[in-house]
């Protein structure tokens, strides 16, 4: 017997983001509905990806801050080959974003509330949440309200 | 830029290396013929085969190899019976390493390290089932931040570029269609080229979209291959066999981020590569009979001949016109065919085909006058020569 979060994990097939140690408060936080990314607590410096240590003044003295959650869609594509498993047939093309963030770094993610014919480069977003399964929470972006 | 560094020392390598000897495997006939068996080392060992014959060297004269996307040295070594190399190297198999095979071979040689230096260079993708896109790799950036949003392949990347460029400056895809329609109008005149069919506009607009705004012509085949060149002293060249192709200059440059596209389209990069090869040489722009540019997919050729100055950015998509780019244009592009076309061999075959042309021995579609030639490779790493006709 499985219960209905099992069943839902169970067909969730596509990919999912290994959690080390040093992503889990990213992971941690985007559950808890809070977008946060590192930051050096000796020059202020924010970055993403996860790293060790800033890769400005190179100490590992650093946090995780919450960001704003606002930014600006870089680019975008629409996916039409089918390389990873998970995407129904309906879903395609999918759209993928790169997002530039409010506090500087980038970050890929996509985009939710919003038709493709209505997104452009450089439109205002904001993060918004979807829950995959109990450990998993990705961040989306949708227009600024 | 603040604190430019002087760069004239580049010229100390200046015309010092000549490529003696290129080879590569055949790539249509092998396109049509899947051999799950067949290895990488094996490409490259033909295609060194072909390099040794085509200098007129014996494998004993070899005394230096670096390879690429072929995972270990010592394989290699071992297959073409080199036991004691005095200069050896690995580079990963990425397109923007061929350029940097060249360079250290450059460097090698010039500097006494080395008397005569292959490049080889093996890549059984097409056998193997390599689809560029879609690996999940472990505990990588890619499988913690992009796959689960379905992000992936390096033609992704570039669409995302691309995108942005639309949006800056109104580029469309119509110049993309001009640089898939002379690429597979070269690859015409080629006999060894895998796509030699001729395409035109309607059937670049008509070609499906692999990651949207790009379409299936804007990407690189994928197909097995070998190729090999063959970099000895200025000074020995002139004792073999073909009239020597100097490296007369060349340069790197990089722009490193965590996710691959820049802002600027590689401008910063590529600006300083041509400042490098344009101010540092005896060549301007001009001066070029053809430019072999790194073509894994279609913008990045227009990020490239934007980044050098041959036209202002934004202006790409007005520059690439049929005139201009074909055989008889202004600056021919990627007479061979270019990755889209002849063969993905991730910059070595267009190698390759500049040394050909170079050597004014490129048949049907030789470009007239060929003294000086260029070959670029937008990416985050960066590189740029210019190739030479020894005359001397």
């Amino acid at each position: 017997m499985t219960t209905e979060s099992q069943s839902a994990e169970l067909s969730y097939e596509k990919p999912l983001p290994p959690v080390l140690e040093l992503t889990k408060p990213f992971w941690d936080g985007c559950r808890e509905g809070i977008l946060q990314i590192q930051f050096c607590n000796i020059c202020d410096q924010p970055w993403f990806p996860p790293a060790e240590a800033c890769p400005r003044c190179l100490q590992d003295d650093w946090e995780w801050r919450p960001i704003s959650g606002h930014g600006t869609v870089w680019s975008w594509i629409r996916m039409w080959q089918k390389y990873f498993p998970g995407w129904e047939p309906d879903e395609y093309p999918y759209t993928v974003a790169l997002i530039k963030l409010e506090e500087g770094p980038y970050m890929y993610s996509t985009l939710v509330a919003i038709e493709d014919k209505d997104v452009s480069c450089d439109l205002n977003v904001e993060v918004d949440f979807r829950k995959v399964n109990d450990e998993i929470t990705l961040p989306v972006f949708r227009p600024s309200r | 830029m603040t604190n430019q560094p002087d760069r004239s020392a580049l010229r100390n390598l200046q015309d010092k290396t000549a490529i003696v000897g290129v080879g590569t495997t055949e790539f249509g006939s092998i396109y049509r013929d899947l051999d799950p068996e067949r290895s990488a080392y094996e490409l490259g060992l033909i295609a060194f085969r072909e390099a040794l014959k085509d200098a007129g060297l014996r494998r004993t004269d070899v005394d230096g190899v670096i390879v690429s996307r072929l995972p270990h040295y010592g394989r290699m070594c071992e297959m073409i019976g080199l036991r004691h190399p005095r200069f050896v190297n690995v580079l990963p198999g990425e397109g923007r390493q061929s350029g940097i095979a060249l360079q250290y071979a450059a460097l090698a040689v010039a500097n006494g390290m080395a008397d005569v230096v292959a490049c080889i260079y093996g890549n059984n993708g097409r056998s193997a089932g390599a689809r560029y896109g879609g690996e999940n790799r472990g505990i990588s950036t890619q499988a913690m931040f992009e796959a689960p949003y379905g992000m992936t392949s390096p033609g992704a990347v570039t669409s995302m570029m691309f995108r942005r460029h639309q949006y800056r400056y109104g580029t469309t895809t119509e110049p993309l269609g001009h640089l898939a329609i002379s690429n597979r109008a070269n690859a015409a005149l080629n006999p060894n080229a895998v796509m030699q069919r001729p395409i035109t506009m309607d059937d670049y607009h008509g070609a499906r979209y692999i990651a949207e705004p790009l379409c299936l012509f804007d990407y690189c085949l994928i197909n097995d291959g070998g190729v090999c060149f063959i970099v000895t002293s200025a000074e020995r060249a002139r004792d073999l066999k073909h009239t020597p192709v100097l490296i007369h200059a060349t340069s790197q440059a990089s722009d490193i981020t965590p996710v691959y596209v820049a802002d600027d389209f590689w401008h910063e990069p590529m600006s300083q590569i041509a400042d490098d090869l344009f101010t540092h040489s005896d060549v301007q722009r001009d001066d070029l009979a053809f430019a072999q540019l790194y073509d894994n997919f279609t913008p990045t050729m227009l990020f490239t001949l934007e980044g050098m100055g041959f036209c202002e950015p934004g202006e790409g998509g007005d520059w690439i016109t049929p005139e201009r780019i074909g055989l008889r244009g202004e600056l021919p592009l990627n007479t061979g065919g270019g990755h889209t076309s002849e063969s993905y061999m991730q910059g070595w075959a267009l190698h390759v085909e500049a040394v050909r042309q170079l050597r004014q021995k490129c048949g049907d579609r030789q470009v007239d006058d060929a003294q000086y030639g260029l070959y670029a490779c937008a990416a985050p790493l960066a590189t740029g020569h210019i190739l030479k006709r020894d005359n001397s």
